[in-house]
């Protein structure tokens, strides 16, 4: 979007009508139909629109950085939202809810947002479209017969008269640009037209630039409608659970292990070793670190958070086993602190929650104790609630539980984004369209070359562009061996 | 070697200020030359930029002497850092800082040696001193990498372009502001305002490709380690505005009606915004906290 200008106000190419400017004199509804796509278009290949579209997001950008943010979860579920805003009320008083209302706490999920990045992203399509018929003809079919005035009101031009023939000159000046790596096309009516350029595709770099950028909120979609993430998902050790929406895969973790450097006590290491197995044969077994996920296939499981776990038994009134396993205290009761955990037991109509010991001080449950809490699965209804010791088989309505050790979890984040291929070819097009973008030169210059009556030659050279010490230099440069290369090398 | 990283950086903060002080007596003498030039006296003008007094010239390569020494001892602290901890100097605020001020430094002397407008360094060198300075109040202790950090690669990379991004913006901040505060005509003999223009441009040129290398790599590291490539999270979002800020800068430039004031306000804007991606993990919370300082 922003480069074409330089050329198309400076430069000797055809002039454009843009096209909210075409004249609209029809009146017919298929014309007022027109006329408003063309305003559209207009509108959407304006770069002054793009660049306020880039600072408006820019702002909403920066109100989701000052402001707290709502975190997941909270904002659709009405009781947590209203917990959550009392919380901030503090910070924010009276403006609370006017932001609230302005959805500036949930601000990337805001319409705002979203409607700036949609047209932000639709301004980015129209303008690369726009441009890829000027770049393609430039590139193939350059514009090379400028006219006189142009060699005087370029920002670099330059007159030179030689005793030498056009001929001679022009296969001289050849030579030069040839050597300096430029294109040279020619047209002679009676008056040689020089047109040159070097790194002629340097504008498609650009172009795939901008594009990227489409490309990557393609493939963030393509996440968001196919892929799936469960950022809270627990494991104990040596449990095993089914991998959501995966058939047929399932995840163990043999062991959790957290590790501390000595001297600072700062976390040093976590590792959750775990097998993956599809239909019962393992497929992958891997030590999860937080920066080593387990990727298998498009799914993939990174280290996330931790805790402890407490292993429970239930045993029926026959000494089957019904349930044995660690089960993760991942939450906090509301009253006390106390670290729960719940499970239920299959074919019974029971939830059971686990609830582990604050230390000495706890009234209700004492060291090497877990309370185990039952509640009718369907009801939520409360049954009954008792402390047993560790190793202590203790029969509860009907039920015996075994409090048999205490042990870990792991917390990990299973993720599916079959976008992110996507996403990362846009980034890879976005650094290399970039970086050639910026950081190699295109160059353009025009020419012409007539003869004089005297037998020799005048040439002329200017080149467009913004007045800049690098574009002096190097078309000072040009117009300097060109001259040499023309007299031979300088008398001294 | 922490103890020598210690003294090239205390031997670097030195030269910074002494260097600082070279240039603010190479602007007075520069201005006072403007000024006797104004009144009919007969200077030597050197091409583009300041008018030379007498003695304005052999001040200011004094004063970069010292700049050049300033960025030798941040370099050499850098190296003695990394040799110490074992890994890239950009692990926490301490680290992050004396990269940030050589990345200004070495911008700077990048700009001087091509441009020689050596005014810049009165506005560039306070921001590097500043940095210097605070990162001397924050516990400078070695510290082992948490689980978060531990990727060697990506740690380096994607803070040391951050680091030539910022750096590059300082220098479009200084350019910026010479070039807001003179008319079209220039004023006390400052750099030309097309000079400022094309600095500016020039800084952003390289700085934006960069910033753009850093964002993503920190896309690709928080893929690995946070299990996606974009959360929202504050430090990410600052960085984007700071991307969007530059970009419409590089647009800005071309736009009839925004060239010139306007782009360079977008200058000044977007390193408002650099700075506080930078120190927005002291306030932001969020998922880059990796500051060590203790409780904040």
């Amino acid at each position: 979007m922003a480069h074409t200008t330089r050329t198309q106000n400076l430069g000797p190419g055809p002039i454009r009508v843009p096209a909210g400017d075409l004249p609209t004199t029809s009146t017919s509804r298929t014309g007022t139909v027109d006329s408003a796509l063309d305003r559209l278009w207009g509108l959407l290949t304006s770069m002054k629109f793009g660049l306020l579209l880039i600072l408006a997001f820019a702002a909403f950008g920066l109100v989701g950085t000052l402001l707290i943010q709502m975190p997941a979860g909270v904002a659709d579920d009405p009781q947590a939202r209203a917990g959550w805003l009392a919380e901030v009320r503090p910070k924010y008083g009276g403006w609370t809810g006017i932001l609230d209302q302005l959805q500036f706490f949930t601000i990337f999920q805001s319409v705002w947002l979203r409607a700036v990045g949609a047209l932000l992203a639709a301004s980015t399509i129209a303008c690369t479209m726009h441009r890829i018929p000027g770049t393609w003809r430039t590139m193939t079919k350059p514009h090379v017969n400028v006219g006189p005035t142009f060699f005087e009101h370029a920002p670099q031009h330059e007159a030179m008269t030689f005793q030498r023939a056009p001929a001679d000159v022009l296969a001289a000046t050849e030579q030069v640009l040839k050597r300096r790596h430029y294109r040279t096309v020619t047209e002679d009516d009676g008056t040689v037209r020089i047109y040159a350029d070097r790194n002629r595709w340097q504008p498609w770099a650009g172009i795939a630039g901008h594009f990227s950028i489409v490309v990557i909120l393609a493939g963030a979609m393509v996440g968001s409608l196919w892929g799936f993430r469960d950022s809270q998902f627990m494991l104990a050790e040596g449990a095993t659970s089914a991998v959501p929406t995966e058939a047929g895969l399932s995840i163990t973790l043999n062991s959790f292990k957290d590790t501390y450097y000595p001297d600072t006590g700062a976390p040093s290491d976590y590792v959750s070793d775990v097998v993956l197995t599809r239909d019962g044969r393992t497929v992958a077994q891997q030590q999860v670190r937080v920066n080593e996920p387990l990727r298998y296939g498009d799914v993939s499981f990174y280290q996330a958070f931790f805790g402890p776990a407490a292993v429970v038994t239930v045993k029926d009134a026959a000494g089957a086993t019904l349930f044995s396993q660690g089960v993760p205290l991942a939450w906090t009761s509301n009253n006390g602190g106390n670290k729960v955990g719940t499970f239920s037991i299959p074919r019974q109509n029971i939830a059971v929650w686990v609830v582990a010991t604050t230390g000495p001080d706890d009234p209700s449950v004492k060291p090497g104790q877990v309370a185990i809490e039952l509640y009718a699965s369907d009801t939520g209804n409360p049954i009954v609630q008792k402390s047993i010791d560790q190793g202590t088989p203790t029969t509860i309505e009907g039920l015996t539980y075994t409090f048999d050790r205490e042990s870990k979890y792991t917390g990990l984040n299973v993720a599916k984004d079959p976008g992110t291929p996507i996403v990362w070819f846009g980034c890879l097009l976005l650094v290399l369209g970039f970086m050639v973008r910026l950081f190699v030169p295109y160059r353009r210059i025009w020419g012409q070359l007539a003869s004089r009556p005297d037998g020799g030659s005048s040439l002329s050279f200017a080149a467009v562009g913004r007045r800049d010490s690098d574009l002096d230099a190097e078309f000072t440069s040009l117009v300097t061996d060109i001259r040499q290369a023309v007299t031979g090398p300088a008398r001294s | 070697m922490g103890k020598l990283a210690e003294y090239a950086f205390v031997a670097g903060t030195l030269s910074t200020f002494l260097a600082l002080v070279g240039y603010v007596f190479y602007a007075l003498s520069g201005v006072r030359a403007a000024r006797m030039a104004a009144a009919g006296v007969p200077m030597t003008t050197a091409g583009i930029g300041f008018t030379s007094g007498p003695r304005t010239a052999s001040i200011g390569h004094y004063a970069s002497l010292l700049g050049w020494l300033s960025l030798s001892a941040i370099a050499a602290s850098l190296v003695f850092r990394t040799i110490a901890t074992g890994h890239g100097p950009f692990s926490n605020m301490y680290e992050f800082s004396i990269a940030f001020a050589f990345g200004i430094l070495c911008a700077y002397y990048w700009f001087e040696r091509k441009y020689r407008q050596r005014v810049l360094g009165l506005l560039a060198l306070p921001v590097a001193l500043a940095l210097l300075a605070y990162a001397a109040t924050v516990p400078a202790s070695i510290e082992p990498l948490v689980p978060a950090l531990q990727n060697n690669m990506l740690l380096t990379v994607h803070v040391a372009t951050a680091i030539v991004a910022y750096g590059s913006f300082t220098i479009a901040f200084a350019a910026a502001l010479l070039y807001l505060i003179q008319p079209a005509t220039g004023r006390w003999g400052l750099p030309r305002p097309a000079v400022l223009d094309e600095i500016g441009y020039r800084a952003i040129v390289i700085g934006f490709p960069f910033l753009t290398l850093t964002v993503v790599l920190g896309a690709v590291w928080a893929d690995t380690a946070w299990g996606t490539y974009w959360s929202w999270d504050p430090k990410e979002t600052a960085s984007l505005v700071t991307w969007l800020i530059y970009g419409a800068y590089l647009h800005a430039r071309v736009v009839r009606g925004w060239r010139g004031n306007k782009a360079a306000l977008l200058l000044l804007v977007g390193f408002g915004a650099t700075l506080l991606t930078y120190f927005g993990n002291l306030f932001f919370g969020g998922l880059h906290s990796y500051s060590g300082l203790a409780g904040v």
